[in-house]
């Protein structure tokens, strides 16, 4: 290792909030709430939102009697607008470090180096330059390990005093145990409601019990991975930074639809689009898959009961060849009922490896693949829009009736020449 | 059409032989003499845009701007990171509004101009009490 480097945890502040903000002023000191597929609830909320006490997840229809009287202004996810303004900014990061992590849409871990001035120096760069040149606030949390610049930037986005920038190494020890003795340790990275209860009961309430506690001790009671976190919180780096993020086990594409799916037919085609999309991912990240699971599932409130339909299939070789993937999914037709009213359905990749990882044998050699119908598909899509083309039951000139409701979305503003912002010249 | 030909390159340590495709179709045995100097066609973006990841496009909706030749309905090309300059056209927040105007920076404060004597200029007393959105670098304009 050549010298001690820290790490930068860089999040944009209420992510989708202030990419819709960035390209409508008017939206800046209003509650605004983001709605997730569907325009099923608040997946987002603006800090004036929160303040009004809605709580994540708050379903719309709650929320929407309330809106005129709160001023409160509801968006639908605008997932063409939050991919683009993410990936600016995460090219913008990657010129403050050769070493970038994306972690999330809206975070990224950076390897930094330098005294604790020049790292604060760093993270106020970062963060104005992001601010400014795409529009959009973020917090900078640094320190010498992942889940301490975690805890750093949530310190830096929750304590004014900070300014949006926290260099962990710079707080003094007694303020730094201070706020770690008001923390409670289901605040911590990794570490989820259940695993809560579990250290509770071990007298493990705040992140400084834990950063107390014996790491030894934390591994036979609980986790390897509980260690680390505690290693971790010590000082001590065991969570490297990984330039992507192999290890990722699985892709899932599922959604809810905006109208019931009552015929086999119907689900066929999501089963086919959601096939497609899979291949394409899958191409992208250079993978395949082995696994390849298909469901459906009425809505847990169906008055003639709720049913849970899925087909688990291995497939003949690790393909991401989007006609095998249809097929394999289309698997799970036979178990579909006309009549029944499907609210939601997905399928999941699994068992994922690098391509070309285990040539196959020629008997078992995919005449699709040979022939790039899955980069011909996407290579497609990408000249002509999403929708342009599709395989069978996937290619549909209008979208039909399942598709996402976005009643409320704004303006394709970075994506679309047609949607372009608009600047009054009046 | 002829064959793809162009120039061939062989590498020794493998006696590999591989074969570079010309952007130009040419008949085999008579490589185009103008093939040697095509080095791609003109790139919009890279003339037009220095920052891709700080640079939007937005669009005009009004008048007020037709004496520095932005007209209505006009495309311009926005960079977040220019520090705005005495003499800029800027995209300014008015009233929750994206809004055009041209910058002038004068010794008793600032003034937001419109190009067109029908409107009138807007006063502030320092850059500060301003959110400047962004630098206008070109117009694109349709005639």
């Amino acid at each position: 290792m050549a010298g001690p480097g820290s790490i930068a945890l860089v999040d944009v502040n209420c992510f989708y909030a202030s990419a819709e903000r960035a390209f409508d002023p008017a939206l800046e000191g209003r509650p605004l709430v983001v709605l997730s597929n569907n325009d099923g609830c608040a997946v987002t909320r603006s800090p004036e939102a929160k303040a009004l006490g809605i709580p994540i997840g708050e379903p719309w229809f709650k929320l929407a009697p309330r809106a005129k009287e709160w001023g409160l202004v509801a968006r639908s996810s605008n997932y063409e607008l939050y991919g683009d303004i993410s990936a600016r900014v995460m090219e913008l990061l990657g010129r403050y470090s050769a070493w970038l992590e994306v972690y999330s849409i809206d975070e990224a871990f950076l390897g930094v180096k330098g005294t604790p001035e020049e790292l604060q120096r760093q993270g106020i760069a970062m963060k104005t330059a992001v601010r400014r040149n795409i529009g959009v606030p973020v917090c900078v949390g640094i320190a010498g390990t992942k889940t301490l610049a975690k805890l750093a930037n949530k310190w830096a986005k929750h304590n004014p005093a900070f300014d949006g920038v926290c260099h962990w190494d710079a707080v003094p020890a007694a303020q730094r145990e201070r706020l770690m003795a008001g923390l409670s340790v289901i605040e911590l990275w990794g570490v989820a409601a259940r695993l809560t209860k579990r250290l509770n009961g071990q007298g493990i309430h705040s992140v400084l019990d834990l950063a107390r506690a014996d790491p030894v001790r934390i591994r036979d009671r609980f986790s390897v991975v509980l260690m680390r976190t505690v290693l971790e919180l010590q000082g001590t780096p065991c969570i490297p930074l990984e330039e992507e993020r192999i290890g990722r086990d699985q892709l899932i594409f599922s959604r809810s639809f905006a109208a019931p799916i009552t015929t086999g037919t119907a689900l066929r085609q999501v089963l086919s689009v959601y096939a497609q999309q899979a291949s394409a991912r899958l191409a992208k990240h250079g993978l395949q898959a082995k696994v390849l699971t298909a469901f459906a599932a009425t809505s847990a409130y169906n008055p003639q009961g709720s049913v849970h339909p899925s087909v688990c299939v291995t497939l003949p070789m690790p393909t991401a060849d989007p006609v095998l993937l249809a097929r394999a999914a289309h698997a799970l037709l036979p178990q579909i009922d006309d009549g029944v009213r499907y609210a939601k359905a997905g399928i999941m990749v699994t068992d994922l490896r690098p391509s070309g990882q285990q040539a196959p044998l020629a008997a078992f050699a995919n005449p699709h693949e040979e022939r790039g119908i899955g980069p011909l598909l996407e290579d497609i899509s990408r000249r002509y829009g999403r929708g342009s083309i599709g395989l069978g039951h996937a290619g549909l000139r209008h979208g039909p009736d399942w598709t996402m409701k976005r009643g409320m979305m704004s303006p394709r503003y970075t994506t679309e020449w047609a949607e372009l912002p608009v600047v009054k010249a009046m | 059409m002829g064959v793809i030909i162009g120039p061939r390159v062989i590498d020794a340590g493998t006696s590999l032989l591989s074969v570079l495709i010309s952007p130009v179709p040419v008949a085999a045995g008579y490589p185009s003499p103008a093939q040697d100097y095509f080095d791609g066609r003109i790139d919009l973006n890279a003339h037009l845009i220095k920052d891709i990841t700080s640079t939007y496009v937005v669009r005009v909706s009004g008048d007020s701007m037709d004496g520095a030749g932005i007209s209505d309905g006009d495309e311009l090309i926005v960079n977040r990171a220019l520090e705005p300059r005495d003499g800029c056209v800027v995209v300014a927040v008015l009233d929750g509004e994206l809004t055009v105007k041209r910058l002038s920076l004068t010794a008793t404060g600032v003034v937001l101009r419109a190009e067109n004597p029908r409107y009138p200029d807007i006063r502030v007393p320092a850059l500060s009490d301003l959110v400047i959105w962004g630098v206008v670098t070109r117009c694109l304009h349709h005639v």
